[in-house]
């Protein structure tokens, strides 16, 4: 079973134990008597220690199991509670805190408690006649002692930990994008109001709104970004583990974890990478004796890169190993009576490896070096595509293979471009798209019985969006054809359709059934006035 | 049914016994609360920490017992004088789960249940 899921849970429980037990310490000062809060606090570290040593963090256990020693002395009358134990112990449960702060932030290093585990210890009560000196506090055993030229203050807060930061649950940032999606509506309404009625009075604090929707969302969405490492620090184990089941080697590197992603994007890609690195270890790495023959190191090489461009984020994992062979792929596809064969000979290297992407294309009890790599990667494409994003495989027979997920940095408030289809108004994903082009009608022409155009040397095919959603062509002759162009890997098309309408700041919706069945649409929105705007999967039009 | 006043340790008891194909069908954080739930689930099982902020288990474990002598208590406890744990036996626990334990130590302690 895997504990580091419950470290949150030991955090926050952690915490309760630690104030309740500070609490104590004050009110036990004040009666040192009180043999209930003696028994209640013994009880608080008590469970801690036990929680801790669960979860195997030892410094806690060792640190509170010692506090719990001094206790169970003070219970069992052995000795008196008395001030310098109550420093000791709210020393210790500083420190301890401090501790579960490190666990909290994930990091490796924890204070040191070896001189107040020594001073706890060592502990003996002064004699109860002699005044107690307050416990002179060694500059090295508290994790956060004030610098030397601070004067000793000792109430003073601990503001690292407590207040520069609030925990905040995963449903209360997913409401905030809700409602800030909602805010972003109702502003394109506002606005279609003012333009309806003329209503110049409006234009001012529309203006400001705008600005401050913008920063609003912009907030909201820094909030749920999380760096690439937090899914990243499970793969190093993942993949020792698995490179070790099928008696290989590999060394994994990651590049650009510091970059951020939305929460929910993370989380639904953890997955799919997982899929494609247990693809590379199970099918790309070759055993070490056969690297060596073809002259590679023995030791495999996986690498995973994440970069970003503006409002994208691009994330590759590499392998060094034997790659796929494109052709093979194709004849695979034949045998599967997945593509005719006179379709095969058209199709390009790119879209042959994106043959392994078609549910069904290999079957997981298959595990030669072509159909392993089916396992799985239909539902990766999917996820991908879900999130708006495209994935591209590039791979060279005996050097490896590469797969590039090119993801949107958020979800749900995204920038689209609307389209006028027939009936329909469509939006399109900015970042789905390559760029948008108005032909005249002789920029277009026939060849091989398909209408393409120029674009930068090459020659584009267009399809109609209109036919391709069943909806009625453009109506009567305009000279300009407006076409939006995709990219899918090195597939490109002009999709045409009726008009441009313009670029809008768009909050998406998901759709219910029986609409979410549909599978060109990604998303419904409703515009400024009240219209519903289908978004276009663009990848499964291409 | 679970009885221990860590709501930490409660979960990945949960989590350890739901893995393994039983079902934990309640849970308390206090003798008392124990008494009440156990009256309203009637479980096979009852997994017990020794020490809780309102009874000692041991005591608790006499009273439930009394009441449901046909559960199944299984002792979880850090505490590992063999005294407490011999006068948990003999007065009726089924088994004894030293804290910290592991998944399998847990299980291992379950499946001597059904043996």
């Amino acid at each position: 079973m895997d504990m580091s899921a419950y470290r949150d849970l030991f955090v926050s429980e952690s915490r309760n134990h630690l104030n309740a037990f500070n609490e104590l310490i004050v009110q036990l000062e004040g009666n040192t008597s009180d043999q209930a809060a003696i028994n209640e606090m013994f009880r608080h570290v008590h469970s801690l220690k036990g929680m801790a040593a669960t979860m195997q963090y030892d410094a806690v256990t060792e640190l509170a199991h010692r506090m719990e020693d001094q206790l169970g002395r003070v219970r069992s009358n052995e000795i008196a509670f008395c001030p310098s134990l109550a420093d000791l112990l709210l020393e210790g449960s500083d420190l301890l805190s401090g501790m579960v702060t490190a666990i909290e932030n994930g990091e490796g290093e924890q204070p040191d408690a070896t001189n107040l585990i020594e001073r706890l210890e060592s502990f003996t009560p002064a004699p109860a006649a002699s005044a107690e000196p307050p416990l002179a506090t060694p500059a090295d055993a508290a994790p956060e002692t004030p610098a030397a030229d601070s004067p000793p203050d000792e109430h003073r807060f601990r503001q690292s930990d407590s207040f520069k930061s609030v925990r905040v649950k995963t449903d209360t940032l997913d409401r905030l994008v809700n409602i800030t999606g909602e805010l972003i509506t109702t502003r394109h309404r506002l606005m279609d109001r003012a333009r309806r009625y003329t209503i110049p009075a409006l234009n001012e604090p529309l203006h400001h709104l705008s600005g401050l929707l913008r920063e609003l969302r912009d907030e909201v969405f820094k909030a749920r970004m999380l760096p690439f490492a937090v899914v990243a620090e499970r793969f190093p184990r993942l993949l020792r583990d698995l490179a070790r089941k099928q008696g290989k080697e590999i060394s994994l590197q990651v590049e650009g974890q510091e970059i951020e992603l939305d929460r929910g994007i993370l989380e639904e890609i953890t997955e799919p990478l997982v899929h494609i690195l247990r693809n590379a270890v199970d099918h790309g790495v070759e055993a070490p004796d056969e690297r060596r023959a073809t002259g590679k190191s023995p030791v495999g090489a996986v690498t995973i890169t994440v970069t970003r461009d503006k409002d994208h984020v691009a994330i590759s994992i590499a392998d060094d190993g034997r790659g796929m062979d494109s052709s093979r792929l194709a004849q695979k596809a034949v045998e599967k009576k997945i593509l005719t064969a006179a379709e095969v000979d058209t199709i390009s290297r790119q879209t042959a490896l994106m043959l392994v992407c078609t549910p069904g294309f290999s079957m997981a009890t298959e595990v030669s070096d072509v159909s392993g790599r089916g396992v799985g990667m239909d539902v990766v494409k999917t996820a991908v595509h879900v999130l708006g994003g495209t994935l591209s495989i590039e791979s060279e027979p005996g050097q490896g293979s590469r797969f590039i997920l090119r993801l949107p940095i958020t979800v749900s408030i995204i920038h689209a471009l609307l389209v006028e289809c027939g009936d329909l108004t469509l939006a399109f994903p900015v970042n789905t798209i390559s760029r948008t082009i108005e032909l005249r009608r002789d920029d277009i022409f026939e060849e091989a019985g398909r209408k393409v155009f120029a674009l930068d040397g090459r020659h584009v095919p267009l399809k109609s969006l209109n036919r391709l959603l069943n909806q009625p062509p453009p109506r009567g002759g305009s000279p300009i054809v407006p076409a939006v162009v995709n990219e899918a890997g090195d597939s490109v098309v002009g999709l045409v359709t009726d008009r441009f309408l313009g670029q809008e700041e768009i909050f998406v919706k998901p759709l219910g059934l029986p609409l979410s069945r549909m599978k060109n649409l990604t998303g419904g929105i409703i515009t400024g006035d009240g219209q519903i705007v289908f978004v276009v999967d663009v990848s499964t039009l291409v | 049914m679970i009885v221990d006043d860590a709501v930490f340790m409660r979960n990945i008891l949960r989590a350890i016994i739901n893995d393994k194909g039983y079902a934990v069908i309640a849970e308390a954080a206090s003798g008392i609360e124990a008494m009440k739930t156990l009256h309203d689930h009637d479980p096979d099982i009852v997994i017990l920490d020794i020490i809780l902020p309102d009874v000692n288990g041991l005591d608790l474990l006499e009273s439930i017992l009394k009441v449901h002598p046909r559960a199944k208590v299984v002792i979880c406890s850090s505490i590992s004088q063999e005294p407490i744990i011999k006068k948990a036996l003999d007065h009726g626990a089924k088994a004894f789960i030293q804290k910290p334990f592991t998944p399998e130590k847990v299980l291992e302690a379950l499946e001597g249940l059904e043996a």
